[in-house]
């Protein structure tokens, strides 16, 4: 196992930050907390907001939050306001965030990967590519450094997902997430959130997460918590 | 190296229907075997079924491109990602040495009931059809990519389908409570990774046609990393079952390295087989005999 260490070191030397281990969010929140205070939506999108508040009330979460009814993905940016434990690990090319729950795996390509296979769907017609045909809840994230700052976006969204318990978005969704230690132990993930169709303009929110003890998950499996499962 | 089964077909499914087209795929083998009759714009009658689809199966994946790093020289250093390149063996029916799958009676009672739903068009439902954990070795042989990831004291292998995880301890005290997946603890023997798991949550099914193991199985997994004529990942697997065979047997598989495959396409079968709707119809509860073993 040395190897791996020396391994994960060469990758960390080569990048301004290391931000490899396990992670927990620092205040357990159901909902993304705006800079400024309010969300500001469009007039569609505030319909729809509140139309999941109108859902959530009369317990309707099938309707809309198929994460909490299905089991679903969360997608993101909701992934990062999770109450449990994820880990990241650094490697050459990519950074992942391995989530304690339901055992769901977010990837950031930082560039330098061998030539990614392009999976098609053949048929008449143009050859396309799957991601380009079907938006992702969590799609491949593509990062940079900029100091010690790692610049993370993500676009080509499905619109079934939320951005945190009610708030929703469309196909559009554009995040522009920086994270960077504030310290050895704490991380923080400052998010901007674009989405014409549904926020008039572009917002921000900041999470930050604590480093805790780097453990192994034990199997998380959200359908079993689901009542047509148990 | 050995190969071991029959070879059926490659799974061509993707994303978010792969669920319901493994049984439809299953019960379109069984029914050509049973009835050997012309579908309308299918195969002609007569038609071998395992040949029928393998043709339905995608191309195979493009080739690793010529300026693909190769994995790290370190034996004991599995990182990256690899890929079941074979097609996908749908019932093991043989050892890695060409014995017949040594089921005992229990074995091949189960057995049948398994194949004749298939050839009866009504699939059991299996942990795969409820998109949860498939256990191990099932995980392994689909043709998806996975990736190795380790640590100081373990090795992960997180699978792009199902989302699959499987966690390696390598110190046997830390190792996890039972689980679909089992608990796996890990060894090194020379540069081979040596991967006991046991502890399953409820039985597994160890192929996709259903050849059973039982809560209680003891699966023996020999990894390390061979360059052939491409660089690859050798695992003889082993498993003792008393419950369902009259002996340990074992069977080969191996993975190419991949690195081209390491971001994984979207798998998210809960937000179908979550919905109150969302489990195929088709697929129905496996009976069980009162005299079977208990599982």
């Amino acid at each position: 196992m040395l190897s791996l260490a020396v391994s994960a070191s060469a990758t960390a030397a080569a990048e301004p930050a290391n931000l490899e281990g396990m992670w927990k969010i620092e205040a357990p929140q159901m909902a993304f907390r705006p800079e400024g205070g309010v969300v500001p939506f469009t007039a569609a999108g505030r319909k729809r907001y509140q139309d999941n508040k109108r859902a959530l009330a009369e317990k309707r979460l099938g309707d809309f939050d198929f994460a909490t009814a299905r089991c679903a993905s969360p997608g993101l940016p909701r992934l990062m306001l999770t109450p449990q434990r994820f880990r990241i690990w650094q490697r050459e090319g990519i950074i992942l965030m391995q989530f304690e729950w339901n055992r769901l795996l977010r990837q950031i390509d930082m560039g330098g990967l061998v030539s990614p296979q392009i999976r098609v769907v053949s048929g008449p017609g143009p050859v396309v590519s799957e991601e380009a045909l079907v938006g992702r809840s969590t799609p491949i994230s593509r990062g940079h450094w900029e100091g010690d700052t790692l610049v993370v976006t993500s676009e080509g969204f499905a619109d079934n997902t939320l951005i945190d318990n009610l708030v929703p978005h469309g196909y559009d969704l554009k995040l522009t997430e920086h994270l960077r230690l504030r310290g050895p132990d704490v991380l923080e993930d400052r998010i901007r959130i674009e989405d014409p169709a549904t926020f008039s303009r572009a917002w921000d929110t900041v999470v930050t997460y604590r480093r805790v003890a780097d453990e192994a998950f034990a199997e998380n499996v959200c359908l079993d918590s689901l009542p047509v499962n148990r | 190296m050995a190969k071991a089964g029959e070879y059926i077909g490659r799974e061509r499914t993707c994303g978010r229907s792969r669920r319901v087209l493994w049984s439809a795929a299953l019960a379109m083998v069984a029914s050509l075997a049973a009835a050997q009759a012309p579908l309308p714009g299918g195969p002609p009658a007569g038609a071998d079924p395992n040949a029928v689809t393998a043709a339905l199966g995608p191309p195979p994946p493009p080739p690793l491109p010529a300026n693909a790093p190769p994995p790290a020289t370190d034996p004991r250093n599995l990182n990256g990602a690899w890929y079941h390149t074979d097609a996908l063996v749908f019932q093991i029916t043989t050892d890695m040495f060409g014995n017949p799958t040594p089921y005992n009676d229990a074995g091949k009672k189960v057995m049948a009931r398994r194949v004749k739903s298939l050839k009866d068009g009504t699939p059991f439902l299996n942990a795969s059809a409820r998109c949860l954990p498939v256990g191990q070795p099932w995980q392994m042989d689909l043709n998806m990519p996975f990736l190795i990831l380790q640590s100081q004291d373990r090795i992960e292998f997180a699978f792009e389908e199902y989302h699959g995880l499987v966690t390696v301890q390598m110190d046997p005290a830390k190792a996890l409570p039972p689980s679909y997946m089992g608990r796996s603890v890990g060894h090194w023997d020379g540069d081979t990774l040596v991967i006991e798991t046991s502890g399953f949550k409820q039985p597994v099914w160890v192929d996709v046609t259903g050849s059973p193991a039982s809560r209680n199985a003891k699966l023996t997994q020999r990894v390390r990393k061979v360059k052939t004529d491409h660089w690859i990942l050798e695992d003889i697997f082993t498993l003792e079952d008393p419950a369902y065979y009259t002996r340990p047997w074992s069977w080969a598989r191996q993975y190419d390295w991949r690195p081209d495959m390491t971001l994984f396409r979207e798998y998210d079968c809960e937000v179908q087989t979550g919905a109150k709707d969302g489990m195929d119809p088709s697929l129905v509860s496996e009976p069980r005999e009162p005299d079977e073993p208990n599982e």
